[in-house]
Order: structure tokens, then sequence, then C-alpha cells
């Protein structure tokens, strides 16, 4: 049912359901509504944007700019909540049903299409769309967008490629990073160690079981390398049961089989330990690894995505956050207006050289180590004396595959990752997981919701 | 209690003592006035705890089942859609996951928990009980109790890592390491483990307050009968601790079926299903996938498991001269 619809008078039967449940919802939701402002002369109108910066780098760098509208604008005040990434969407969900949802929403782009479908974000208006067309490449326009229209500003794009650790190539005799399937199988047979116990001590190829992203990104982005995807053009059926799906998974299963790689152990722990010697990962990682491991960043490398064989096209995955404005909002105006001016208006780039211009967002996105869209403003901030490993992050923004958003992503994405690892624990052939990933996740995804 | 009162009116009146008194009449019908006014006293008093119910327990239960039937995403009360029994019918249908692994996860769950948490209880209270500082060791045994949920998954998760305490000390004594929650064979019975050694601590108090009750003077009969320790604890003490038992029995299981904390914390019901339990998936369903639907059928399905489950044990307990 789209916004539109929702908008008519409520129906008989919808009348009688919610009477006894609007009792509670606005009982809630009058405790603790947040204030608003009604935007009368004297009185701002203060809007809330929920994001899941919520420490450290990431909570100060949106501040950041927050900070700078609050002090040039007197009529619209913008005020940040923050939670866990891993508790974003259930904030979102619990938050708007009890009537407290944000003006300005920073979702996962995997969510949109469940929170399109359950009329959570408002569409963006015609000019802003054509805003977000003009400056921002094809993945995250992808991501942005639900069935073609565009519901918010891209933020932050994660493309995937391979991390390497350079000293324990160097000690196996490996010169440079694999650039195919072979080489990187090889690399991962030669760089593993265990002890007499079984004990991992080294992982050839880190294969990680810390979340559904974590599990499904890397799994998917060798599905796209392979020139695979998971989910089917119209995003009614699944297509990871096809030959790119086979040559991962089985890819995958042999590593584990042979031991280069130990799906139990912390992958994001070990790596930085210097226990893992590749490992596919996002973009992100480079601004958490280069703080916690210190000096011994320096035998961290970044390369792109291995292809199965050396003359296969590049594609890897690309996954993404997003800005966009709630419908409940009482002031969508504005927030669409702070949205312009913190992802499209340019400023001066003070690291880079004279006259060079970026937005805002692309600047928060670069001081915490990460990337946006807008591959032109990452050239500008990745100009000079920026780090190289995020390079190949800025490259794969040209090939990358951007993650489906169906309605029926997020559980669709939890299936794959069970089956993963079913598969990776022996519980599941490779022809096992295929098939039943395809039953299972064809039957979410072609729901009639 | 009106409705209570209207046969013993009527009896009074046909009394053959009673009959033709007129200051009898009288004085019933005062009695039967002063009844109904601490009728209304009493449902008065009552009427806050019957409200609460209304609003905290009636009525979510109603809109749980309206949505039971419904396909909602969680945001606009506008958007129920009404669909039978379609999300009952989804969770038993071949293929799904509910039934095996995740039902069959959740009883595996609770039996192991109050299986390994009964028989330690049991053993530790009836040490406990012979011990002196009695106070210092049930405060010991409780303090998993006032602990989180969250700080207890973690040290365990790294003490059963593979670098860790556990595969330590078996590596210390010439064993392989084991993938305790990695391995699917090897999750469940390690989360069991956690969650019983966490619940003993209430097991054990709620038992040796049974204990104490357990007269001393049977002790002293089977003593001068010659009755070995091993006897007098089979004999004795279990018969005469099964009110204790019940309970015990009873909340252990109920809280095995309804958890999910500890598991979303040590494996996030992985690898794959092999420790997805039921109310995780309903945690799922609703606050992940926005299905609400689902997850209220699913709810209803783990009450009717936690009734049965209940029933079944009051039954086994009736048989054995318990009278609950």
């Amino acid at each position: 049912m789209t916004p539109s619809h929702r908008t008519g008078g409520l129906s008989r039967r919808h009348f009688a359901l919610v009477l006894p449940s609007a009792l509670l919802v606005s009982g809630a939701s009058g405790c603790a509504a947040p204030h608003q402002g009604t935007g009368r002369p004297g009185d701002p109108i203060v809007l809330t944007l929920l994001s899941h910066y919520a420490s450290g780098t990431l909570k100060e760098a949106l501040q950041r700019p927050v900070d700078e509208w609050n002090a040039t604008h007197d009529r619209v005040k913008v005020r940040t909540k923050a939670v866990e990434f891993t508790d974003l969407l259930t904030t979102f969900m619990v938050r708007q049903a009890a009537g407290q949802g944000a003006d300005i929403l920073h979702p996962y782009c995997l969510w949109n299409g469940q929170l399109v479908q359950a009329g959570v974000l408002r569409p963006a208006p015609s000019e802003h769309t054509e805003e977000i067309r003009r400056g921002y490449g094809g993945a995250a326009v992808g991501a942005s967008s639900v069935g073609g229209k565009i519901y918010g500003y891209p933020t932050e794009v994660q493309t995937y490629a391979l991390y390497y650790n350079k000293r324990l190539l160097r000690e196996a005799g490996i010169a440079r990073p694999p650039r195919t399937w072979r080489e990187l199988e090889d690399a991962a047979y030669r760089t593993a160690r265990r002890d007499g116990y079984g004990n991992t001590l080294v992982q050839g190829f880190g294969l990680s079981t810390y979340d559904d992203s974590t599990t499904v990104g890397q799994t998917l982005a060798l599905l796209n390398a392979a020139g695979g995807t998971f989910v089917s053009a119209d995003g009614r059926s699944t297509a990871i049961d096809s030959p790119a799906g086979r040559a991962v998974f089985d890819l995958e299963h042999r590593l584990v089989v042979k031991g280069a790689s130990a799906p139990g152990v912390n992958v994001y722990k070990a790596f930085q330990s210097g226990q893992v010697a590749m490992v596919v990962s996002a973009g992100w990682w480079t601004g958490s690894l280069k703080t916690e491991m210190g000096k011994d960043y320096r035998d961290v490398g970044v390369a792109p995505l291995p292809v199965p064989e050396a003359d296969d096209r590049r594609a890897t995955l690309s996954t993404g956050f997003m800005l966009g404005v709630n419908t409940a909002s009482e002031h969508p105006r504005e927030a669409w207006e702070f949205l312009r001016w913190l992802n499209t208006e340019k400023v001066s780039v003070k690291s880079a050289k004279k006259g060079a211009t970026a937005t805002r967002m692309s600047s928060l996105q670069v001081s915490v180590g990460s990337l946006t869209g807008r591959a032109e403003d990452m050239r500008t901030l990745l100009s000079e004396g920026s780090d190289p490993n995020l390079r190949p992050f800025l490259d794969a923004l040209a090939y990358a595959v951007p993650e489906p958003n169906v309605v029926g992503a997020q559980q669709a994405k939890s299936l794959l990752r069970k089956n993963i690892e079913a598969l990776w624990t022996g519980q599941q052939s490779v022809d096992e997981s295929l098939r039943t990933i395809r039953r299972q996740v064809d039957e979410e995804v072609s729901r009639s919701w | 209690m009106v409705n209570a009162l209207a046969p013993e009116t009527t009896e009074r009146v046909h009394s053959p003592r009673d009959a033709g008194s007129t200051g009898s009449a009288v004085d019933g019908r005062r009695r039967t006035r002063l009844r109904r006014r601490q009728a209304v006293v009493g449902y008065l008093f009552l009427a806050p705890t019957l409200l609460f119910f209304a609003v905290f327990l009636i009525l979510p239960l109603g809109f749980a089942l309206l949505l039971s039937m419904s396909r909602w995403a969680g945001f606009d009360l506008g958007d129920i859609d009404p669909v039978g029994l379609d999300n009952f019918a989804d969770l038993f249908v071949d293929g799904s996951t509910f039934l095996a692994p995740i039902l069959t996860n959740t009883l595996l769950f609770a039996l192991g928990t109050v299986a390994l948490a009964l028989a330690g209880s049991v053993l530790v209270a009836n040490c406990i009980d012979k011990l002196r500082l009695q106070g210092l060791w049930r405060t010991l045994y409780f303090l998993p109790i006032v602990t989180t949920v969250v700080a207890i998954g973690n040290v365990w998760k790294y003490m059963y890592e593979p670098g860790g305490l556990v595969n330590g000390v078996l590596n210390a004594l010439g064993l392989g390491s084991v993938a305790f929650l990695q391995d699917p064979d090897t999750a469940l019975p390690a989360v069991v483990v956690v969650q019983a050694w966490a619940s003993v601590g209430t097991a054990i108090l709620i038992l040796t307050a049974g204990l104490k009750s357990i007269p001393d003077s049977y002790y002293e009969a089977a003593a001068l009968d010659g009755a070995g320790p091993v006897t007098v604890f089979w004999k004795i003490t279990l018969p005469l601790l099964r009110p204790s038992l019940l309970f015990v029995c009873i909340t252990q299981f109920i809280t095995g079926l309804q958890s999910f904390a500890l598991i979303i914390v040590m494996t996030k019901g992985g690898p794959g299903d092999a420790t997805n339990v039921a109310a995780l998936e309903m945690y799922r369903q609703a606050f992940s996938y926005g299905d609400w639907g689902t997850a209220s059928a699913a709810a209803f399905v783990l009450f009717a498991v936690v009734l049965v489950v209940t029933l079944v044990q009051l039954w086994i307990f009736r048989l054995k001269g318990e009278d609950t």
C-alpha cells in the first residue's frame, strides 16, 4: 500500500482495529514525544536525526556539520540521536510503532524495500531526485531507490575488496596479492598454519561468521566477481543457484575443508593480530584497522577482488546507507532542505589543493576512512597524502553491483547467512545449500506483501 | 460473588425456622445488602489490578491474537491485513524451519537446562545443607542470577573460543581443541551448560528452603534403622523435596522455553540454525523482518507448547502423589 492510499479515510474494519490499539500507542507517544517545535517566531523547528553514528569518531564527524547548521540557521535546528548499528532497524521499528519516529532516518539501504513497503520513508521530491541522480554513481542511486523511485541521499557507499597481510604473503613467498581465484586459493593454502591441537594459528583466507553483513557480504562480493547475482532483476526470485553461485560455494567449501579457513575464529580480531592472510571486506574497515593496528597497519594492503579467470570482467558488491525523511515528519520540507545542504552543497576542502571543494557528507566520510557515492568528491578528497588502501574501493564504485533491497531483503540475507554457515560447518553440501537457499529465499521475496 | 449468595438467600427464606418470621426476613435482607456492599467494595479494591491486567495483558493478548491472523509490517495500524490461519500454516508448511530445527531446539534447550540445573542444584543444595556458612555458599551460587545475561554470555563465549580457557584446559590434558560454538553438534549443548549454570542459583535457593522444611525426626529414625546416606537421599530427601522440585522444574522449564537472550549473545542462533529457538525467531520476525503476523503466530504456538509441557509436568507429579 502506498502512502497516498493510507492518507484516505479509515475503513470500518481499520477503525475497529485502530480503536483499541490507538489507546496504547497514543498513551505511549504522548508520554515521551520528542519536542519538535512549532515553527512560530522564537520557537524553532527541531528536526531529529536518527543514525548509527553512535560513538567515537563517527559521532563526532556527524556532529560537526550538524553544529555548523545549527549555528547558521535560526528557524530550523537539528538534533542527532544515535544507536549502535545492530540496534538501528529495531529502533526504527519500535519508535515508528510508538509514534516517535525521527524526522530524518539514516537506514542501511538493504532495509529500504521493507521500510518503503511499511510506509516509513518518504519519496524524495523531484528537485532532490535530480540532484541525487546527477551527483552520485549508479550503485549509490540504485541502493537509495526502491521500484525506480529515490528515497534519500546516499551517504556512505561501501564496496568490497581483498584485504591482505603483506608480511604473511611475503613470508609464504608470495610477491603480490592474488588476482584470480586460483591464485587466491594457492595463497590461502600456503599461508595457513595450525598447531598440533588443531588450533588455527594463521588463516589463509578468513571467512567471517560475525553477523549477516560480514558473512553474506564476502560471499556476495565473490558471487558478483564471478558474474552472478543474489536476486533476479525483478526482485521476485533468487539467482544464486547458478554456475557462479556453485563456483563460490565450491571455493569456500574447499577452503574450509582443506583447513585454509576457520569460520569459528573472529576474522575481524584475528586479521588485526596478524592471524589472517586474506579476507574480503568492505571499505569502512580501513578506518578501524588504522586506529586499532597502530604501526602494524603498514602490513595491510588492499587489492581489487580477485576474479575467477584473469580476463574476467571486474565486479564486486556495494552496500550503502542513505539519509531519508520519515513520512510521519511534520516538517518534511525543512528536513529535505537540511539534507540538500549536507549532501550537495560544496564547501572548500582544507586538506586538498587550493580551490578544491566537496560536500560536507563526503568530507565527513573520508574523515572516518570511508567513501561516499560521489566519485568526484572522493577523488578530490583522496588526492594527496590519503590512505592508498582506500583507492581500490573508490575504483570499485565504477563496477560494483548494489545489494538488492527488495521487501524481504533482510530476511533473505539472514536465510542466506544460515545456509552459508550450514555449508561451512558441514551440515549441508554445496548442492543442498544452493537448493535450500533458492527455496527459502524465493518463498520470502515472492510473498505478496 | 453476588450470584453465589443467591441460592443461600433462597434457602434461608424457605427454611422452616425462618418462615413467617418478619424480623428474621428483615435481618436476612440486611445481611444480603451488607454482603452486596462488601462485594462492591471488594471489586473496587480489585479494580486497579483488573484494569492493569486489562491494559497490559488482555488488550495486548487480543492484539497479538489479531496479529497472528493478519499480515502487518509493524508501523501503520491501518495496514493490518487479515489472512486467517495462513501464518500458522506457514509455520508448519513442508520445508519450514520452525518445527525442525527451531521448535526442536527450543524443547532440547529447555529440557537440557532443566535436567542439568535440577541435578546440579539438588546435589549442591544437599551439600550446602551440611556445611557451615550456608548463606555465603548460597550467595556465591546466586551471583550469576544478578549478573546480566550479556556479561555471562560474553565471558563464556571467550572461554569456549578455540584459544579460550576451556580449550586451554583440554590442550593441557593433551586433548585436541573443540570448536564448541562453531560446531553445530556442540553449539546447543555448550549454550545449555551456560544457561543451566546461570540458573542453578535460584534452584539452589528454593531447594535449600525445601530441605530445611524436612523434619529432622525422619533422618534420626533412618539413622536408628542404619540407613546409609544414599538410601537416606533416595528414600527421604528426594521424596520430601518433591514440592520444591515441582516448582523449580515448572518455572525453569517455562524460562527455558521462552529464553533467547543468552543465545543471541553467544551464537545469534547459529551456526546455521543449530541454536535457533522459538523466542529468538519471534524476535527476528517482528523486529528485524517486520513480519508481526508470523511472530505473533509463533508466539501462540510457543504458548501452546509451554501450556502442554506444564500440564504434563503437573500430571506426572500428581501421579507421584504430589498435590499441587
